[in-house]
């Protein structure tokens, strides 16, 4: 059920909280930015870093999903987007009614646009594979422990009935129920006796839950709060260089160094807006160079 | 004074009249380790749950009488309090644990009841270690085998440090293998760290010596209750109760002067007569699964190879024919590919290569839904085949389906099973065996010629194993060919013709019972094991007490002739 699977490395080492804080960081930046160099200065960062943890592999499936969905968000929008000044491309749909115009600033548009969404993807990406979801839910617990206990009671029940309405459709089908029947009412009645059962077992089950969550004295009085995760001085850098950075972020949108305007035509691209966004990225793959020097120099990982 | 005192317990369920505990008495000293046995709806769970405070402070119904924990009414105690004192392991681990990950689970009772983090970690170190999984504490609890999955149950219960277990079936899920090790585990903290134990268990021949008491329920009542294990054998042989396991009543059937709890010891008295090797026991006549790929196969698997889709190659060239009237059982450890040849049989899973024939027809070319009347499949859980409101309807349904008419069959199948009482009751509301006998019923009903049976014996006890056993065997007089997988030996002796060994997807070996079980170290039953070098084809508790009255008979002979 898990995505998640623990490595031998830094980045999985780090604090839960000190990558949460890295996600969010991320996730904030590509919303604030719009020039397409911050952007792709972002998209190489927590690229760098996702590549830093092993998990090259996991991104490119998420990688080939996105480039899917770059292609058709540049595409609609350079057909639909009828801004932009330098015309590339006119197509007459209907000759002398009806044309369309592609231009090269819906089609940068469309570009930024796509870096974006690969980005937020990416973090996700990151955020699935890194971060181990139990510890999430310890950090949580301390806000409301009832409301942890039904997503983690979710997710432990999700993978569950699936299993439990595979075997369960087998066994009915042994029994001649037609789920490959042409008529599609057919096959939604047929559904019946699956989901019946698979609702009546899963009552079944949470009456045992409930049993149990009793036998441990669930709900007898407030609760602790369990925690093994240290703070150590690898977090304690992550996190200076990362709120720098973020602030640092925030104040060139102020400033508008990171805002791009695509129409009516393409803004220039200025030495020191590349400069700034080669530093903040450079500032965001901290995680991964501590990791690089953590995994080089094998005495520096107690001391950090 | 004794630790845990029942006293003139009684108690009914809310909503029903009948008592599921029925003036109960007894006391259980600090450290004890007490076996519960009994039926299917016999109050053994019911008396657990009370013992744990879970009855009536969490069932509520009516209550009468007293269950005292060190001297204080257990309903009285603080819920927190009782958790650190009393703590109770269930019979499925999916069903008892609720969070993602081992660690948080072991740790959820400790913060339920307001442990510091620093007690904490010290316990979930400890408790870690000696269950064994410090390995896994970071793994989703999903990942785990059922086994493990009932390690980490015990050590969130553990870690709350108890001075009492209480284990309801806790391996009836389970495995031989993981219940092996979750019953070791038991006895190791009964032993060596002096916690209390409670267990209901059916695998009696796994902790019948390990009892330092014995209560017997039957019907809400303790019928009987003793410190010695012989007793409650002779009791029970005497009360033509199942509740003991083979070895003991073979010994108590004969009117044996010593009753073994172990093979080793019915071994070290059967070593008195080694050197009388009986030569008056009748080999039974041995039925052989041979003749393969003859015309009279019902069900043909031919040079079979089946990968599921993520490369695994679950059979590997199985060749095998079941002709009516085959009783044939097929054990092997987990991952074999038992189950995996059962759905290839009815379709469920088509070959990758060879081909499997049944009814006359290849399974590639038809659908399971077509196979279906020809071939009855029964899962491990009958939970998953019922949900229609009355027994009536549930077999009726199986007709239906099938386009065959109800006239009758309905009324004939309730009747064979001994269902027709029930026939406007809910299925699910009704006990584990006479469940189990509505879905065979509501299978049987298009009158199969092959039964496939998944691990039908899994969680039934000795009487309701017995019903099951002699059902079968009704079946298969009448023809119908029975291919159940069990890795319960002892079933397998008793009522089989044949087994087929299975590992890694291939049959290793296959013949009849007696050739197959009785030269097996690991692969017998315990009557097996007990006779072995001393008598060859003993399998069943009957052959037992036959070669063992031979041997007592040729040994009064010999010392008379002296």
């Amino acid at each position: 059920m898990y995505s998640y699977q623990e490595r031998d490395n830094l980045i999985y080492q780090l604090h839960p909280a000190t990558m949460i804080v890295f996600v969010m960081a991320i996730f904030i930046l590509a919303m604030v930015f719009s020039h397409p160099v911050y952007l792709l200065g972002l998209l190489l960062a927590v690229g760098i870093v996702i590549v830093a943890s092993g998990n090259f592999g996991n991104w490119k499936t998420y990688l080939r999903f996105c480039l899917m969905m770059a292609l058709f968000i540049i595409l609609i929008n350079a057909l639909f987007s009828p801004a932009g000044t330098t015309v590339l491309l006119e197509l007459q749909v209907i000759p002398g009614f009806y044309s369309i115009q592609v231009t090269k600033e819906a089609l940068a548009y469309g570009m930024g646009m796509s870096i974006r969404l690969m980005i937020i993807i990416s973090v996700f990406c990151l955020y699935t594979y890194v971060i181990n979801p139990d510890k999430i839910l310890g950090i949580l617990g301390r806000f409301g422990n009832k409301s942890v206990l039904v997503i983690s009671l979710c997710t432990r029940l999700f993978p569950l009935m699936i299993e439990d309405y595979k075997r369960i459709a087998e066994v009915q089908r042994c029994r001649g129920v037609n789920y490959q029947s042409a008529k599609w009412w057919d096959r939604i009645r047929n559904l019946l006796p699956v989901c019946s059962v698979l609702l009546l077992s899963s009552l079944e089950r949470s009456m045992q839950q409930a049993e149990s969550l009793y036998a441990r004295a669930y709900g007898s009085g407030s609760r602790t709060c369990y925690n093994r995760e240290i703070w150590r001085l690898r977090d304690y850098l992550t996190l200076i260089v990362i709120v720098i950075a973020m602030l640092a972020g925030v104040w060139t949108a102020w400033m508008g160094w990171s805002t791009y305007n695509y129409y009516p035509k393409l803004n220039e691209f200025l030495i020191n807006e590349t400069v700034t966004a080669f530093i903040l990225s450079l500032a965001f793959t901290v995680p991964a160079i501590l990791n690089w020097g953590w995994m080089k120099w094998p005495t520096l990982r107690s001391k950090i | 004074m004794a630790y845990i005192k029942i006293e003139d317990l009684s108690y009914s369920y809310p909503e029903t009249e009948s008592l599921a505990l029925d003036n109960i008495k007894a006391e259980i000293q600090a450290g004890e380790f007490v076996l519960v046995v009994g039926g299917s709806g016999s109050g053994k769970s019911t008396l657990l749950r009370a013992i744990s405070g879970l009855i009536p402070n969490y069932y509520k119904g009516s209550c009468n009488g007293t269950v005292y924990l060190d001297g204080k009414p257990v309903r009285n105690i603080d819920r927190r309090q009782l958790s650190q004192k009393v703590g109770m392991l269930f019979q499925n681990p999916e069903s008892q644990l609720v969070m993602t990950g081992v660690e948080r689970e072991i740790v959820f009772g400790m913060e339920n009841i307001g442990l510091p983090n620093k007690l904490m970690r010290r316990r979930v170190a400890e408790v870690s270690t000696a269950l064994g999984l410090s390995g896994c504490m970071r793994t989703a609890v999903s990942a785990l085998s059922g086994g493990q999955k009932q390690k980490v149950a015990l050590a969130s219960i553990l870690a709350m440090q108890p001075s009492v277990l209480v284990l309801d079936e806790p391996t009836s899920q389970l495995d031989p293998v993981a219940a092996e090790e979750i019953l070791n585990m038991i006895r190791h903290l009964n032993e060596e760290n002096g916690i209390t134990v409670i267990i209901a268990e059916q695998r009696l021949e796994r902790c019948f010596h390990l009892a330092d008491r014995i209560l017997v329920m039957d019907r809400g009542k303790l019928v009987y209750q003793d410190r010695k294990p012989k007793a409650v054998a002779r009791w029970a042989v005497k009360n033509n109760s199942p509740f003991i396991p083979p070895l003991a009543r073979v010994f108590a059937g004969v009117n044996y002067p010593q009753v073994p709890a172990t093979v080793k010891e019915g071994r070290q008295i059967l070593g008195s007569y080694s050197n009388n090797k009986c030569s008056r026991y009748e080999h039974p006549e041995e039925a052989k699964l041979e003749n393969f790929n003859k015309e009279k196969n019902i069900l043909d698997i031919q040079k079979l190879w089946f990968s599921y889709p993520n490369g695994k190659e679950a059979l590997k060239n199985i060749n095998l024919g079941v002709q009516a009237g085959d009783f044939v059982v097929i054990i092997g450890d987990n991952g074999a590919g038992k189950s995996t040849l059962l759905k290839a049989m009815n379709g469920l899973h088509k070959p990758g290569k060879g081909k499997v024939i049944a009814a006359g027809r290849d399974t590639r070319k038809v659908s399971v839904e077509q196979l279906s009347p020809y071939i009855g499949y029964l899962s491990q859980d009958p939970g998953d085949h019922l949900f229609l409101p009355t027994v009536r309807e549930e077999i009726d349904f199986t007709l239906k389906n099938l386009g065959l008419s109800t006239k009758g069959v309905t009324e004939e199948m309730m009747e064979q099973f001994h269902l027709t009482p029930y026939a406007d009751i809910n299925p699910r509301d009704l006990s584990t065996g006479e469940r189990q006998r509505v879905v065979l019923a509501s299978v049987l009903a298009s009158k199969p010629s092959v039964l496939l049976l998944d691990e039908p014996t899994r969680g039934l006890d000795y009487s309701l194993k017995e019903q099951l056993g002699n059902l079968l065997l009704r079946l298969n007089e009448h023809g119908t060919a029975v291919m159940m997988i069990s890795h319960d030996l002892d079933f397998a002796a008793e009522y089989a013709k044949n087994i087929l060994l299975m590992s890694e997807g291939s049959i290793i070996a296959s013949g009849n019972k007696y050739e197959m079980l009785s030269n097996s170290t690991f692969y017998s039953p315990q009557i097996s094991k007990l006779f072995s070098n001393i008598e060859d084809d003993v399998l069943t508790v009957e052959e037992g007490k036959k070669v063992l009255l031979n041997l007592m008979e040729s040994n009064e002979v010999k010392a008379l002739s002296l």
